[in-house]
């Protein structure tokens, strides 16, 4: 895949991959803090690896070049989104399912104002 | 031969025996009446206790596991805070070389003191405002699953002399027993041993295992404790054999411990062959009438019973004995021929109630099956009728079986869950499993309750099974409401019986309380296992456990919901379907129900009056065990121990959690 240079962050990629970071944090609190209900379970276990590949996912948009692949990754990341808060609804971490909304609304954003890929310059 | 004439059969039979096939049962009284007449010498002690009393599993004797505290109530519970957590550090998920732990005692408050016992059978004195330790005693028992397949307890018992000799030590003792059947008596203040009971503090009761010696039994229930009596059960392999130790339970002097009598389940003809039909869990009992009320368990092997012909009246009943003397004053079987482990499993709750303007003493029975017997305490009669109706025979492929061609069923309260048709399959974990519940309820036998094990198909679908649709919980009872309040579960389980050849090929091993037994001796292994899909989704619809409250006026049911909510791999589902349920509820006189019970690890408030849920608290794992309440210089407070427990899930704690109101 053509790789743009890592000059600068897209409003809409930054907006993604905070929120994916966002999960991630709140994830691994669920994870590892004693009492909060899914303590050392494969469902936070599960939603902790799916942030991170979220967050890859979401670099790897500021990356991609063709058209097609950037619509591959978007679609493959709102169905990441969608399953992460689906499972942190599960889970009762209503703040995971929030942030993936954020991170939705930075998919829309970036969809609107698209990162320049050619020159990596800020969309 | 074919299933259904042999079941016409037997409807015939009963049809035959009577004017009617709807006959009542009438209690079972010994021989010579007048030996049976209980001694009423504890003079007139109220059965609910003036003052705030949490000194046992149930809280009191009554087994109400009723407070008349007041502080909190259904308007201020939504404001209860954490005042203090204490973990033991005994807990094993069973991973390493120590089995996984079971936890399921309920801390008693007595003597200014929280005590509790662990499943590494330590007992452990508490500052009741604190949580900080003030003593602990290790029994060093051998942290080995002998009986069990898991390390258990479900705590301790407390006794006080009623007119103590001042400075001399052990005045107040707390009781504990041990995996390897020894009972230790320590005194409440100093946690030493009392030098003066049994063998310098500790009875093995292994020296009265009386058929055959070589099957352990083991003490997981405290005594029950009846003014100088501790009258102890014991619990023993389940599944295992065909022959086993038969059920007994002892009257044990609280000083000396001197055993004072015993009471034998069986006759000794039976227990030449079968064995156990012996009381695991708690009992109740009521000074002013002399009597102790033994849930008693089923006899071995649990899911045959060729081996059993002969009357076994005690067996799964509820037994009233002379508390002086443990001589039988009535008996009521609630399963004839049980071979479905209905034990009866939580101790009788002790009621006044008043029916049709007539008050009565009476005694509340939860059941495994969801049924609730009620009956008088005094005589053992029905309170509503409870009548003989007549059951499924068997399929012709079970050699030397006798079933029952009648078991006993209550008119009122109403069944708590519906077992009179075959469950319906949840069409979600159906498609989930792509087919799966469907296929495998096709495999199944149900002609209705009491449809007997088979060896054909799958075996037989059991509405609930040896899971129970009541634990060891019980009943809760608010007196002045008159208001019974029980925690159900609804589960689906079926039982398959294999001749030892096809069992030695099909046995894949075995789990806490599911999988395959082999029922050594009897000529049929068997297998039980919980009906799911392959992502472990519960076949049969929701919801899987309900909190009932029922007016015990007219029986009838006042409200149900769903209890709770069930967790898997982390993911909670809906509170509409609610949660299987292990452990029991407490009632204050402030209109709250406490309990925590559910696979969520959740402990919850409900409103008595209307069953709204009222508050909610995460703890370390489920509270299987019931809460205690107690009330300590003018502070209400409520106890869960959050032990966990293998059937339910596999999540295990050693915390205990209490809460109260804010001080200001």
């Amino acid at each position: 895949m053509p790789m743009a240079p890592l000059r600068s962050f897209p409003t809409g990629v930054f907006v993604l991959l905070a929120s994916a970071v966002a999960g991630l944090v709140l994830a691994l609190y669920a994870y590892f803090t004693p009492l909060t209900g899914v303590t050392g379970t494969p469902g936070a276990l599960a939603v902790i690896v799916a942030c991170a590949v979220l967050a890859v996912l979401a670099l790897t948009q500021r990356v991609a070049v063709k058209h097609t692949a950037r619509a591959t990754l978007r679609v493959a990341i709102v169905l990441l989104l969608l399953a992460i808060c689906f499972a942190a609804l599960l889970l009762h971490r209503w703040w995971i399912c929030v942030a993936m909304g954020v991170g939705l609304a930075g998919v829309v954003v970036d969809m609107i104002r698209p990162a320049s890929t050619g020159n990596g310059a800020r969309a | 031969m074919n299933a259904f004439p042999a079941g016409l059969a037997a409807v015939a039979l009963v049809l035959l025996a009577g004017p009617s096939p709807l006959r009542a049962q009438r209690p079972a009284t010994p021989a010579g009446a007048a030996s049976a007449t209980p001694a009423q010498t504890a003079g007139n002690v109220p059965l609910v206790p003036a003052q705030a009393t949490w000194d046992s599993f149930h809280g009191q004797l009554n087994a109400q596991k009723y407070s008349p505290l007041t502080q909190i109530t259904a308007a201020n519970v939504q404001h209860l805070q954490k005042v203090w957590e204490f973990h033991t550090g005994d807990v094993s998920d069973g991973s390493g070389k120590v089995p996984a732990t079971v936890w399921s005692a309920t801390p008693i408050f007595a003597n200014d003191t929280i005590y509790i016992g662990t499943p590494f059978y330590r007992l452990i004195a508490l500052d009741p405002t604190t949580g900080k330790p003030k003593w602990s005693f290790d029994t060093h028992t051998p942290l080995k699953a002998t009986t069990q397949p898991v390390l258990k307890n479900r705590g301790v018992a407390y006794w006080a002399a009623a007119n103590p000799v001042p400075g001399a030590p052990c005045q107040k003792i707390v009781y504990m027993g041990t995996m390897d059947a020894r009972l230790f008596a320590l005194d409440a203040d100093t946690g030493r041993k009392c030098a003066g009971f049994a063998d310098d503090g500790v009875l093995d009761v292994n020296r009265w295992n009386n058929t055959p010696k070589k099957w352990p039994l083991s003490l997981l229930q405290p005594p029950t404790v009846v003014g100088d009596h501790l009258i102890l059960g014991w619990a023993g392999k389940d599944w295992a054999y065909e022959h086993a130790p038969a059920g007994t339970v002892w009257s044990i002097n609280a000083r000396t411990g001197q055993r004072e009598w015993t009471f034998e389940a069986l006759t000794p003809e039976m227990r030449k062959h079968s064995g156990t039909a012996n009381v695991w869990t708690q009992m109740s009992a009521d000074p002013t009438l002399g009597l102790v009320y033994l849930p008693v368990s089923s006899p071995s092997p649990n899911f045959w019973g060729g081996n059993r012909t002969e009357d076994a009246p005690y067996a799964t009943s509820t037994t009233a004995l002379d508390v002086a003397t443990g001589k039988v004053v009535w008996s009521r079987q609630w399963v004839h021929h049980d071979v479905w482990d209905y034990d009866v499993d939580s101790a009788p709750t002790l009621v006044d109630i008043t029916v049709d303007g007539k008050p009565i003493p009476a005694l509340i029975q939860a059941t495994k099956m969801g049924f609730l017997f009620v009956v008088n305490r005094k005589t053992g009669e029905d309170v509503w009728p409870i009548e003989e109706r007549p059951v499924p025979g068997g399929d012709g492929s079970v050699k030397g079986e006798h079933l029952s061609p009648t078991q006993p069923f209550p008119t009122l309260p109403r069944p708590l869950l519906d077992q009179s048709r075959k469950p319906e399959v949840w069409p979600l974990a159906d498609a989930v499993g792509a087919g799966q519940c469907s296929r495998l309820w096709n495999k199944l036998a149900y002609r209705g309750m009491y449809t007997p094990p088979t060896t054909r198909g799958e075996g037989t679908l059991a509405f609930p099974d040896s899971a129970g649709a009541v634990q060891w919980g019980g009943v809760a009872f608010d007196p002045v409401s008159q208001t019974a309040v029980v925690n159900t579960s609804r589960l689906v389980q079926y039982v398959k019986l294999y001749d030892r050849e096809a069992y030695e090929k099909a046995d894949k091993g075995s789990g806490n309380e599911s999988g395959f037994a082999p029922q050594i001796g009897a000529p049929y292994g068997m297998r039980l296992e919980v009906a799911r899909n392959w992502l472990g989704m519960p076949c049969w619809k929701p919801p899987f456990g309900e909190l009932v409250a029922l007016d015990m006026h007219t029986g009838l049911v006042k409200w149900r919901r769903p209890v709770g909510a069930s967790q898997q791999y982390g993911f909670f589902m809906p509170e509409r379907w609610g949660s299987p349920t292990i452990g029991g509820p407490a009632i204050t006189a402030g209109g709250v129900i406490f309990i925590g019970a559910s696979m969520d690890a959740k402990v919850r408030a409900y409103a008595l009056a209307t069953g709204k849920e009222l508050w909610s608290d995460q703890a370390q794992a489920p509270a299987v065990a019931n809460p205690a309440v107690y009330e300590y210089k003018g502070r209400e407070y409520v106890a869960f121990v959050a032990g966990g427990n293998t059937i339910l899930k596999d999540q295990v704690g050693d915390q205990i959690v209490v809460y109260a109101l804010p001080e200001n």
